[in-house]
């Protein structure tokens, strides 16, 4: 949820993991109901012991008139009947395919319509032919980190859907109408200071979350960012986001992640224990962009990254980067000439709150580099104009769901006298 | 902070377990699902896999058999498949060569026991043969093992988030001021992940939440070294962590069944049925006459 413009109008759709937030407060945990799930057996209630009861301590909590009431249960320790059933995955067939929006390396992303609800949603189908490891580790984490990372704004993951055979697998995810990237190159008008805002905070507070539960995204740009007609941005696509955390695993991290145009320096220069901070650089990149209406560093290859990223914030000191020295190919890298930070010119519209924010996405140590959690608290986002409210955003047509720009309507025959004309002629 | 739910068998799904649909006795499967995790245990051992990744391949492997019977797949396969997802999913990913190797071991030694029970001490001693480079068993394995973790992920939903119990019986205990007495903290860690008798080698993980089975385990260290804990009804300090007494108990029990001695008939009869093939002979060698058709 945004910090300070607040929630957009609740678009929530339930799928089959959801939990009830709300059966914390509730004492009876009684689930509700939920409208797509199968036939499913009832649970009566909280008390489940299953085969060997006759335990004697019933019959001390039985007797006395007043039943002791039964303690709340803490919020981090939800009854049981609140944690979902272990359910095989439905099939594929359980949708009626729509279109196809696009093509990527992983896989194929149809619109499709749930047959038994109508909900329409995106499939997305997992590339699993020439696997020689099994299961694909990538998918693998994709799965997990969104189930995990259940947030406004992440694109919220309904279920996996498998088809006839073991190659066949399906992520069902709630389909949104635009991705960011499409929507700059076609809207009329860039975003507004206030619009940019909001979508700011949307991004900054999803990835607080992901971070919070040690998911890095790892591929943050534009064309990853899903938004809706409601002015609610959607963090997706989670196919190079892994779990993070110390010790970081077999073999470090690669440096094969990110976009060229979004990757932090530290992973040009071959780190292998970067963190969280290289989503940080992601949305400095995205930040840069929506009030560019264009990408910030549009380079051709590492190189020419690189030495782009040198000429926009001079090259790193061994103040604005201690640790520059110690990464690996950084010896391979000849230093231009020391200057200034060209930021300001880049920028010139942007309120120094702004550009303050800015500098410190894009800082150089990634140790120095702002979190998301800092992030969200900056001035730059109290200051005027104050961040819109998602439900004052314009709304386009979407190219994903195959909807063209509207022609403006022509005038129609007045419908109510027609209908008028019918009652009373029958009559 | 909420975290997302782990998922837990339904009670239907408690009540009749697929295999007990199939006519498997609810104490064989009891045991097989024992002796399938000892397997992946094992397994892990002779990998040096990490421990995380050897406790959530358990996990995962008792959910499996609540929406599948093990007359349709074999709990060594499923074992197999359960570490190899496992390992994924803890970021420490073994060689399919290594693992496949190394449950061709385990398996060569459980049908030498077979052969020669140990109680005969009559029998040579178990000499582990290499497969063949150009033989059909690595094929046969490695396909069972790719089948088995499509299965697993498949018929689970792709849900497999596992929650593991250490992080919260190093709280519990420091809350009940037993962090001092580290004979506790190291039969309850026991009771948690050990080599024979563990809170791992029973369904517990998929029915109960991790606070009642860290509660158990701490009941059960601390009653087997006589330390005396808050217990009477105003003040049971299994109600600090959201657990309640009958269930408590009920998984504590699970843990004691896996001490009791079994018949060398019994344990034979086990080693027997670590593949379906096994599980179908014996269905049809013990099927009784009033099943329908």
């Amino acid at each position: 949820m945004s910090e300070s413009a607040g929630p957009s109008t609740p678009s929530r759709k339930r799928s089959r993991w959801d939990t009830d937030d709300n059966t914390a407060e509730s004492p009876p945990p009684i689930p509700i109901p939920k409208r797509r799930t199968k036939p499913k057996p009832t649970r009566s209630d909280a008390s489940h012991t299953p085969e060997r009861t006759g335990t004697p301590v019933q019959s001390v909590q039985a007797p006395s008139g007043t039943p002791r009431p039964r303690p709340l249960h803490s919020r981090y320790v939800p009854p049981r009947t609140a944690h979902p059933p272990l359910l095989p995955s439905r099939s594929v067939y359980c949708y009626e395919r729509l279109n196809a929006i696009e093509e990527g390396s992983y896989g194929v992303v149809f619109r499709a319509r749930d047959k038994q609800t109508g909900d329409i949603v995106a499939l997305k189908k997992l590339k699993l032919d020439e696997e020689k490891h099994g299961f694909p580790i990538t998918a693998l984490r994709e799965v997990n980190a969104l189930m995990v990372c259940r947030h406004e704004n992440v694109v919220g993951i309904r279920e996996v859907v498998v088809g006839d055979t073991l190659t066949q697998v399906f992520i069902v995810m709630d389909f949104i109408e635009h991705d960011l990237k499409t929507l700059l190159s076609v809207m009329p008008s860039p975003f507004l200071q206030s619009e940019v805002k909001t979508l700011l905070l949307q991004l900054l507070s999803a990835i607080a979350y992901c971070h919070e539960r040690w998911i890095l995204h790892r591929d943050l740009k534009t064309s990853n960012l899903l938004m809706n007609n409601r002015g609610t941005i959607k963090v997706a696509d989670f196919g190079l986001a892994r779990r993070y955390g110390d010790p970081v695993g077999v073999g470090g991290l690669t440096q094969l992640v990110v976009t060229l145009w979004y990757r932090a320096p530290e992973i040009l220069l071959g780190a292998t224990t970067y963190s969280t901070a290289v989503d940080m650089w992601s949305v400095g990149c995205i930040f840069a962009e929506l009030l560019l209406n264009e990408p910030l560093f549009q380079a051709k290859g590492e190189i020419e990254m690189i030495s782009m990223i040198f000429k926009l914030l001079g090259p790193p000191t061994s103040q604005s980067w201690p640790d520059f020295n110690t990464l690996p190919l950084a010896k391979s890298i000849t230093l231009p000439t020391p200057h200034p930070p060209q930021l300001r010119q880049k920028f010139p519209y942007i309120t120094s709150a702004g550009l303050d924010l800015m500098s410190r996405l894009l800082a150089y140590d990634p140790d120095d580099r702002i979190t998301a959690d800092e992030a969200l608290k900056h001035p730059y986002f109290t200051e005027s104009p104050l961040p819109k409210h998602p439900d004052l955003f314009g709304s386009f047509p979407s190219a994903a769901a195959g909807e063209k720009r509207r022609k403006p309507d022509s005038p129609s025959a007045p419908a109510r006298a027609a209908d008028y004309k019918l009652l009373t002629e029958f009559d | 902070m909420s975290t997302s739910l782990y998922p837990l068998a339904s009670l239907a799904q408690v009540e009749k377990t697929p295999s007990r649909e199939d006519g498997i006795p609810e104490e064989l499967e009891l045991d097989l699902r024992a002796f399938g995790c000892k397997l992946i245990y094992e397994a892990g051992v002779l990998l040096r896999q990490k421990q995380v990744a050897v406790a959530t391949a358990q996990i995962l492997f008792q959910r499996f058999w609540y929406v599948t019977s093990m007359k349709q797949f074999g709990i060594g396969d499923i074992g197999m498949g359960a570490l190899y997802l496992a390992s994924k999913l803890e970021e420490c990913p073994v060689r399919m060569r290594d693992l496949i190797n190394v449950y061709d071991l385990l398996l060569q030694r459980t049908a030498h026991r077979v052969k020669y029970p140990p109680e005969a001490s009559a029998g040579p001693e178990f000499k582990y043969v290499p497969m063949s480079y150009v033989g059909s068993t690595f094929y046969d394995l490695k396909d069972a093992l790719v089948v088995a973790e499509m299965q697993i992920l498949k018929r689970l939903g792709f849900n497999v988030h596992v929650v593991l119990p250490y992080g919260s019986l190093v709280n519990y205990l420091r809350l009940l001021g037993l962090t001092e007495r580290e004979d506790v903290s190291s039969k309850a860690w026991g009771y948690l992940n050990d080599a024979r008798v563990s809170l791992l080698q029973t369904p517990v993980y998929a029915l109960y939440a991790v606070p009642t089975i860290v509660s158990a385990a701490i009941l059960l260290a601390t009653r087997q070294l006589g330390i005396a804990l808050p217990s009477s009804p105003e003040a049971c300090w299994w109600e600090l962590f959201d657990a309640d007494w009958e269930d408590v108990w009920s998984v504590a029990g699970y843990t004691m069944r896996l001490y009791r001695e079994r018949s060398p008939d019994d344990q034979a009869r086990l080693l027997r049925l670590v593949s379906k093939k096994g599980i179908r002979s014996w269905l049809e060698e013990n099927a009784p006459t009033t099943s329908k058709s």
